[in-house]
């Protein structure tokens, strides 16, 4: 048992961290304000590889482990929740699918382009009708001759408006469920993909939250990615990695929760002192951190699952996701809760941190769909 | 030989403050240590120089030549070497300063004669030295001894020993250079004055100034609003020049501008002595800051223990009320 | 190019309360974090620019207890070729000059053109080390540097005076600068870069590298303590409302209004 980071875990922390807080936060109210993404910024930390953490470097990327990308996810998203989920997306939604399960050819083809910040990734897999029950899934994919014929319309779409690279999942085979289900790589300027509309979103406003609108687009059969009918299985296993860093960035950003409600507890004074002093104030602030550092336990312990190679960690991720991203919510609502009526107003950043908080109970799996993961896994 | 000897340093022909200040210090300790005090001027045409120093110390050691015309280390090095060698005084006193501190080390070290650099307080007994010195960001200070040893060379802070009148008539002694030329190895080229901004903060008489708290440049945009709500200039810091964020002609300090101003409203600054040495002229400073011990509190007037984006939108509001009710 | 930057890990104190400990003599360092000197990663960083216009080897020197093995591995990813730590440990109290004495008895062996350190240590703020080193080396230096232009054998250097006056000076190589904060923008590390120096060793020296006999400080510590407070500011206190109608009413009370 050791607790320790190891070298280069600690120097990664230490950059990103500094980056973090000198280049991503003083942004972070403005492109809240105005969900602008933040696309300077994304070139920033493509170059310094933030963008492939966990891909190979023959790939163009840094070739760090799983708990490295948790901490990295963890300091950005504690400065930024929207580059939080734009970094933690291109890494785990669509590179690590694509390292994971890609043919020799896309992975060349592919993950250098995402990992230098070339195109960015999104990950196409909600519709309307179909999130966390996957096999409601309506959007469909035709062989026909060298090519699949895509349609269908996806949702709530996360880099969508940005990317250049998307990971689509539809059906092959309707009448196989589950098996009938296929992942492919879309490229952007595909002929009959377009944009649809721009989510306004509560919090992680910057992220080009879009529709995806496939009509009859022309996909090379060499772009599915893995087998055909392989899409939930892929599907299933990029979820467990991206758990992992959903989960950090819910610990990033209860930790600016928790910094927030401590700097202000300690300069705002009531009843002729600072109220911090008030034990009410120090209990919220007591089981904040508490449960910070026990998300961020669960969350590690994921990360060194995946390090292990487990095949399967999909109750280690479920926990961590679904334990990190409760506590998320109620540490941003306590630290409100602290800054009383001021925190209700957008003069402070916890503001925003708490509608930030929020999506982590929605997407990547609710807090409902975790909670049946990790059951399962114990009646199983 | 127990004297104590001065470095007088002067700058494009103007003795600088810290001069009065070493001299009085230096004249203070003589006293006390029944000694004389000697100035050493190193530079060129200095008659002038001699004259206005000639009632602060007991004896002027001039060294003349045009090599001396400006601030060259090496050469004062060199030169200072050979005086230190003949007259072996027991302390020598420098600046702290640009000046100062390219000197200082190099020369005791080349003497091998205990030293160190920036100094508050000084106590000298029996042959022992003790100096008091800042350290931690300023917020502690740190009482030291220095090895025994005939001889010491120290750099003051500016500000701390009061310049006083002398009273004194000094002997002049020259002193040959063993110098002429400049080396190579180290040329001074020219001065480089500050590019002149569109706004002098030297001439404002209200002075509102930002510091490390201002945290982001995008908040500047609510002091300047500020500012010109009172009728102010905004001026700031040093690592808000650091991060880019304002340009230099700014940065109030003993690496900017001296300011006087009739108001000076130090926001998030922690109160450094490289800033506090060039606003505590100000006649009135109010200092915003988060903590209570910042220095900053030590040098204003009146003080505001809070965040300053609490404090500004409110006092932005008061300050128009009260012009108001005063057109 | 062969390059040396010296660098220092301190506390960080600039927004830290700062306590003295039980022996009067330190201060705690429990909460506090640490990190390289401010003005130590702009002299890296200028280091490293030197480097990548020049080439040649850029060596990293650190006297630190081991934690200051973290902070030279930083100096590692951001482009330093090699490191070298002394051991703090095995040299008692240290004052600036002792630190000059063992980074010169750490480097001396070494080929280099260009020795940088910062202009300033945050936490002992001496400002001398940079300028003993240089004489003990025997090379000239400048200090307080906020530009470095090298031409052959030639720098064209400018160093910060008091009121924002400029001094231009033309030095010749091998030469030591103190680096005064400001002069570029220090990078981040990349994470291959990151990667790359967890793996590269830290050379390490201590007591039977270098004679401690041979070593002598300057000065000794007597002891530490919070600086009295002369004039104290009148801290105004209520309600925002109230306090901010007191400042109107000072500011207006002096004819500013």
């Amino acid at each position: 048992m050791n607790f320790d980071l190891t070298n280069d875990q600690k120097m990664l922390q230490d950059q990103v961290k500094k980056f973090a807080d000198s280049v991503l936060a003083p942004v972070a109210p403005d492109i809240d304000k105005s969900a602008e993404f933040p696309r300077d910024n994304i070139k920033k930390m493509a170059e310094l590889g933030l963008l492939g953490i966990i891909v190979p470097e023959e790939y163009g990327g840094a070739g760090f482990d799983y708990i490295s990308l948790a901490i990295a996810i963890e300091e950005i998203s504690r400065a930024c929740a929207s580059t939080g989920v734009i970094v933690a997306v291109n890494n785990s939604l669509v590179g690590y699918p694509i390292m994971q399960f890609g043919s020799e050819e896309l992975k060349k083809k592919y993950l250098p382009l995402l990992c230098k910040g070339e195109k960015l990734g999104a990950f196409g897999l909600t519709e309307s009708n179909a999130g966390s029950d996957v096999a409601a899934l309506e959007t469909t994919a035709r062989l026909d001759g060298d090519h699949y014929i895509l349609n269908g319309t996806k949702r709530f779409i996360t880099n969508a408006g940005e990317a250049g690279i998307y990971v689509v999942f539809a059906y092959t085979n309707k009448e196989l469920k589950h098996k009938g289900i296929s992942a492919f790589i879309v490229e952007r300027d595909t002929p009959g993909f377009s944009l649809g509309k721009h989510e306004d979103l509560m919090g992680i406003r910057a992220t080009a939250n879009c529709e995806l609108i496939f009509e009859d687009v022309k996909i090379p059969k060499e772009n599915l990615l893995g087998k055909e009918g392989g899409g939930f299985k892929i599907c299933m296993n990029t979820l467990d990695v991206s758990r992992i860093d959903i989960g950090a960035q819910a610990v990033g950003i209860a930790q600016s929760a928790l910094d927030e409600a401590v700097r202000y507890s300690k300069e705002r004074k009531a009843f002729g002192q600072p109220i911090c002093n008030f034990e009410m104030v120090q209990s919220m602030l007591a089981e904040m951190a508490t449960e910070i550092q026990a998300a961020r336990m669960l969350v590690y312990f994921a990360g060194y699952c995946k390090n292990k190679g487990m095949a399967r960690f999909s109750l280690e991720s479920a926990m961590a996701k679904y334990y990190a991203s409760s506590i998320c919510v109620d540490v941003a609502r306590k630290a409100v809760q602290i800054h009383g009526g001021y925190g209700y107003t957008k003069d402070y950043p916890i503001e925003r941190i708490y509608r930030d908080a929020k999506i982590l109970e929605l997407y990547e799996g609710t807090s409902e769909i975790q909670k049946i993961v990790i059951a399962r896994e114990l009646v199983r | 030989m127990n004297e104590i000897f001065a470095l007088v340093e002067h700058r494009q022909g103007a003795i600088r403050d810290i001069t009065y200040e070493l001299l009085s210090c230096g004249r203070k300790l003589a006293e006390k240590e029944n000694t004389k005090l000697t100035a050493i001027i190193l530079g060129h045409n200095t008659d002038d120089l001699v004259q206005i120093l000639k009632s602060q110390a007991h004896r002027l050691l001039v060294v003349d030549n045009d090599v001396f015309k400006d601030f060259n280390s090496e050469l004062y090095q060199i030169t200072l070497n050979e005086i230190m060698k003949k007259h072996n005084p027991m302390l020598f006193l420098m600046g702290h300063s640009a000046f100062g501190m390219d000197l200082c080390p190099a020369l005791a070290t080349q003497l091998g004669v205990p030293f160190t650099t920036d100094c508050l307080d000084i106590e000298f007994m029996e042959q022992k030295l003790k100096v008091t010195r800042q350290i931690y960001d300023g917020k502690l200070n740190a009482k030291v001894q220095l090895r025994e040893n005939p001889g010491y060379m120290i750099t003051l802070r500016s500000g701390c020993f009061p310049a006083g009148e002398g009273s004194l008539d000094g002997s002049v002694e020259r002193f040959d250079t063993p110098v002429s030329t400049q080396p190579d190895y180290r040329k001074f080229i020219e001065y480089i004055e500050a590019a002149v901004g569109e706004v002098d903060i030297t001439k404002s008489d209200i002075l509102v100034s930002v510091g490390r708290g201002i945290k982001d440049q995008a908040n500047l945009s609510i002091i300047e609003d500020f500012a010109s709500a009172i009728g102010g200039v905004v001026a700031c810091s040093r690592p808000v020049v650091d991060a880019g964020w304002m340009a230099k002609d700014r940065q109030v300090g003993s690496s900017g501008k001296t300011v006087k101003p009739k108001l000076y409203i130090a926001l998030g600054i922690s109160g450094a002595f490289q800033h506090i040495v060039g606003m505590k002229g100000a006649d009135t400073i109010i200092a915003v800051n988060k903590d209570p011990n910042a220095p900053i509190f030590s040098e204003a007037d009146y003080g505001i223990v809070d965040d300053l984006f609490k404090v500004m939108p409110v006092l932005k509001t008061k300050i128009s009320e009260v012009k108001l009710a005063k057109g | 190019m062969d390059i040396i930057v010296c660098i220092k890990r301190v506390a960080q104190t600039a927004e830290a309360e700062v306590k003295i400990d039980s022996s009067g003599k330190d201060i705690i360092k429990d909460r506090l974090t640490f990190d390289m000197n401010e003005s130590d990663t702009y002299a890296l960083e200028e280091a490293i620019l030197l480097k990548e216009k020049f080439g040649g080897t850029l060596t990293a020197v650190s006297l630190g207890t081991v934690e200051a093995e973290d902070t030279l591995r930083i100096a590692l990813a951001k482009g330093a070729d090699s490191a070298i730590r002394i051991k703090a440990e095995d040299f008692q109290e240290l004052d600036g000059y002792k630190t000059a004495q063992l980074l010169k008895a750490a480097i001396k062996d070494l080929k280099f053109d260009v020795v940088f350190t910062g202009c300033i240590a945050t936490d002992d703020y001496y400002s001398l080390v940079g300028v003993t080193l240089a004489e003990l080396l025997g090379v000239p230096h400048a200090t307080l540097v906020t530009k470095i232009v090298i031409q052959d054998t030639k720098a064209q250097v400018h160093r910060e005076l008091e009121g924002g006056l400029v001094e231009h000076l033309e030095m010749t190589l091998p030469v030591l600068f103190t680096i005064q904060t400001g002069i570029n923008e220090p990078r981040y590390a990349s994470l291959i870069a990151i990667r790359r120096a967890a793996k590269k060793e830290i050379k390490v020296i201590g007591a039977s590298e270098i004679d401690p006999a041979n070593i002598q400080a300057n000065a000794s510590l007597e002891e530490l303590f919070t600086p009295s407070v002369g004039k104290r500011a009148e801290i105004l206190t209520g309600s925002m409302d109230e306090i901010s109608a007191k400042v109107a009413g000072i500011i207006k009370e002096k004819g500013l209004l």
